[in-house]
């Protein structure tokens, strides 16, 4: 699926930004049938809500992750996983960078 | 704030759209990510482990010493002491247990929390009822018989579930310990009063404290394997 050789350019744009690439990591960690509450993210990651939000969209958006809300009584919870295709654009992700790394690569 | 990115300003987000500075550095920010990650969401076995491990070791091994083999006496003791430090120490590995679950799976939800409650309840309805079981026949049996009943019975029971919770996570190490459980204590069981307690004491709770051990050098491992 990555040829021998994939240019730097050629990354997933969605996942090769710092942030957001920390997040998909930290999602990939769950067990599969596990989503994780926001604030539970938020902490893993030392982020701020807002900017934790902000790309939290941005992958939603990519269709990375999948954002639920609920009520645990009647607290509303925002749980967060990432989809199989996120799952998936992670590997490739992480695949294409191992490519890159190899001897004899661009 | 983000200390894998010296370029970003404090708190500002505008370049957190930045890329890494290389593939290499990708690859690493994603493994120390993983690996933070892991060590907060998993439960550590460890934890899990050493306190069980102690407690079965001190308290059988205080049940051996109290009572031994051939109603020997090896350290005199009042006779509640052993039951009492066990008891105590049972209760006191349950809390250790139960906080390290709880902060580890704190915020997550789904499959693995209906797992967790599932098998947690499966402890509490499995030592109900030997409790119940050991009781009704406990005024038929001769004392000695009578205590070997009651020191048998916890450990089939932390067997089974040790075997259980193998399958169920697929993990092969807990299965183990729970075969291990079980053969320590037939053998102790075929032994006899007295020496089933030295059996539990170092093939139990020393099984619990190898256990943790095999647990870390595993973790020591490189991610993925």
């Amino acid at each position: 699926m990555t040829g021998p050789q994939t240019p730097v350019g050629e990354l997933d744009p969605v996942i090769h930004a710092q942030a957001r690439l920390r997040v998909v990591a930290t999602l990939s960690a769950l067990h599969d049938g596990d989503r994780l509450a926001f604030p539970r993210l938020q902490s893993l990651l030392e982020m701020t809500a807002g900017n934790l939000s902000t790309h939290l969209r941005r992958l939603e958006e990519a269709g990375y992750v999948e954002i639920t809300k609920t009520h645990q009584g009647r607290v509303p919870v925002t749980f967060v996983a990432l989809t199989r295709r996120g799952g998936v654009a992670f590997e490739d992700y992480t695949a294409a960078l191992r490519a890159l790394l190899e001897p004899g690569g661009p | 704030m983000n200390s894998t990115d010296p370029s970003a300003p404090a708190g500002g987000h505008a370049d957190e759209d930045a890329a890494p500075p290389s593939p290499a550095a990708s690859l690493q920010l994603i493994d120390e990510q993983k690996r933070a990650a892991h060590r907060r969401l998993d439960i550590d076995p460890a934890l899990m482990l050493v306190p069980w491990g102690v407690a079965w070791l001190v308290g059988y091994g205080l049940f051996f010493l109290r009572f031994g083999p051939d109603e020997r006496v090896y350290v005199s003791m009042p006779e509640w002491l052993p039951l009492t430090v066990l008891l105590g120490l049972l209760c006191l590995a349950g809390a250790i247990s139960g906080v390290a679950g709880v902060r580890a799976q704190h915020g997550v939800a789904g499959e693995s929390a209906e797992r967790g409650t599932m098998y947690g309840l499966s402890w509490m309805v499995g030592f109900s009822t030997f409790v119940v079981l050991a009781s009704r026949f406990d005024d038929l049996l001769p004392d000695r018989d009578a205590g070997l009943l009651w020191a048998s019975l916890p450990v089939l029971v932390t067997a089974i579930l040790y075997m259980s919770g193998g399958a169920v996570w697929r993990d092969r190490y807990q299965f183990g310990l729970g075969v291990w459980l079980s053969v320590a204590n037939v053998a102790g069981l075929l032994a006899g009063p007295g020496w089933h307690s030295l059996v539990i004491c170092l093939a139990g709770g020393g099984g619990f404290l190898i256990a943790a051990a095999a647990y870390r050098l595993r973790a020591g491992q490189p991610a993925g394997s």
